[in-house]
């Protein structure tokens, strides 16, 4: 399937279309440039390497956001002991010129979040449904609610100061 | 979605537009990883099967032919060793392959990875195992040397042997960390997940 034109073209375009997402999704799991780059590469790969498998029976964005979250949370756990060693502090300041005081706000609220509680937090602020999260995760959709319920307790200093 | 939920997804959504040449940029990036990444396995498997289809024929030679019944024991047990070898090889790039992230479920996926990688751990541990008939058949080879020949190549040979069988196995020890560790990561996300 390597280079295949039809699917490069597809490839392509699926990733211009949903390049603003990925980006948002790299930011909430990487925290240093350099890493998020990594990601969003990994992300890429797994796309492209996926697409010959696909035959449109989900629909092309939870099918997409099936394969991001899985690099990510798969990426975090190669990841997690260099993490760790990382200074938050440095994201905050390179956020801070460039982002709003409500994304950096956020933003920490996600990152301080288990895992778990951010990937359904994300998919939730990209707009998916608890049946679309459920697709994605794999986690009933009743517990998605009640879960979500929860999320949106925390995030709400968050939501006050918008 | 509630209005203040949707004015939370506004605000997660305010960054700045992606630039796209930076997109097209990354998709090359990719592109020529995915290319470099399955011609280096394509080598792999073409040195595996090269090695096996040279030596194999060459010690079933050796093990029908051999000068006396011990050596043809020991050529017919490296046969055997090497094909062992190889299918583990291929099989470590299967599970390797398996356990990278598709379009499953985040917990299917969760669960295949982390299993993949208890696989892959189990494999790389037990490799002084499933190698030994090689290492038992040169060994044997030595046993001859000290009985027909010298013992001081006997013992040059027991020394390479039982050096080449160790290394691999100490060489591996943090790679096999390395997985056990992602495989417990990956066990405490789907915890959390769940």
């Amino acid at each position: 399937m390597t280079g295949t034109p039809d699917y490069k073209g597809q490839f392509t375009e699926l990733m211009q279309a949903y390049a603003s997402p990925i980006r948002r999704l790299c930011a909430a799991y990487a925290e240093s440039a350099a890493d998020r780059e990594d990601l969003c590469q990994d992300i890429f790969l797994a796309v492209w390497r996926a697409l010959p498998a696909f035959r449109g029976e989900a629909s092309v964005r939870t099918w997409l956001y099936r394969i991001a979250h899985n690099v990510a949370l798969t990426w975090r756990a190669r990841h997690r002991r260099r993490q760790s060693r990382e200074s938050p502090l440095r994201e905050e300041t390179e956020a801070g010129a460039e982002m709003d005081l409500r994304r950096v706000a956020l933003k920490r609220a996600i990152a301080a979040m288990s895992p778990g509680d951010r990937t359904l937090t994300l998919l939730w602020l990209e707009g998916l449904s608890a049946a679309e999260i459920e697709e994605v995760t794999g986690v009933k959709s009743a517990t998605v609610a009640v879960r979500l319920s929860r999320i949106r307790k925390h995030l709400q200093p968050v939501e006050v100061t918008t | 979605m509630s209005d203040d939920a949707a004015t939370l997804s506004a605000v997660w959504m305010s960054g700045p537009p992606v630039d796209k040449e930076r997109v097209r940029s990354a998709i090359d990036t990719v592109l020529e990883k995915d290319r470099a990444a399955r011609d280096r396995e394509r080598r792999i498997r073409v040195a595996s099967l090269l090695a096996l289809t040279c030596l194999l024929p060459l010690m079933l030679w050796a093990a029908a032919h051999g000068v006396t019944p011990l050596v043809r024991g020991a050529y017919a047990l490296m046969a055997a060793g090497c094909a062992v070898v190889v299918f583990a090889e291929w099989m470590y790039l299967d599970w390797s392959r398996q356990a990278l992230p598709g379009p499953a479920d985040a917990r299917s996926q969760l669960q295949r990875t982390a299993f993949m990688l208890a696989r892959q751990v189990r494999l790389m541990k037990t490799a002084p195992i499933w190698s030994s008939p090689i290492f038992v058949g040169i060994a044997m080879i030595g046993l001859w040397l000290y009985r027909d020949r010298t013992h001081f190549e006997a013992f040059v040979l027991w020394a390479i042997t039982a050096a080449s069988w160790l290394a691999p196995w100490l060489g591996t020890m943090s790679a096999r960390s390395r997985l056990n560790e992602r495989r417990v990561q990956v066990e405490r996300l789907l915890g959390e997940l769940q």
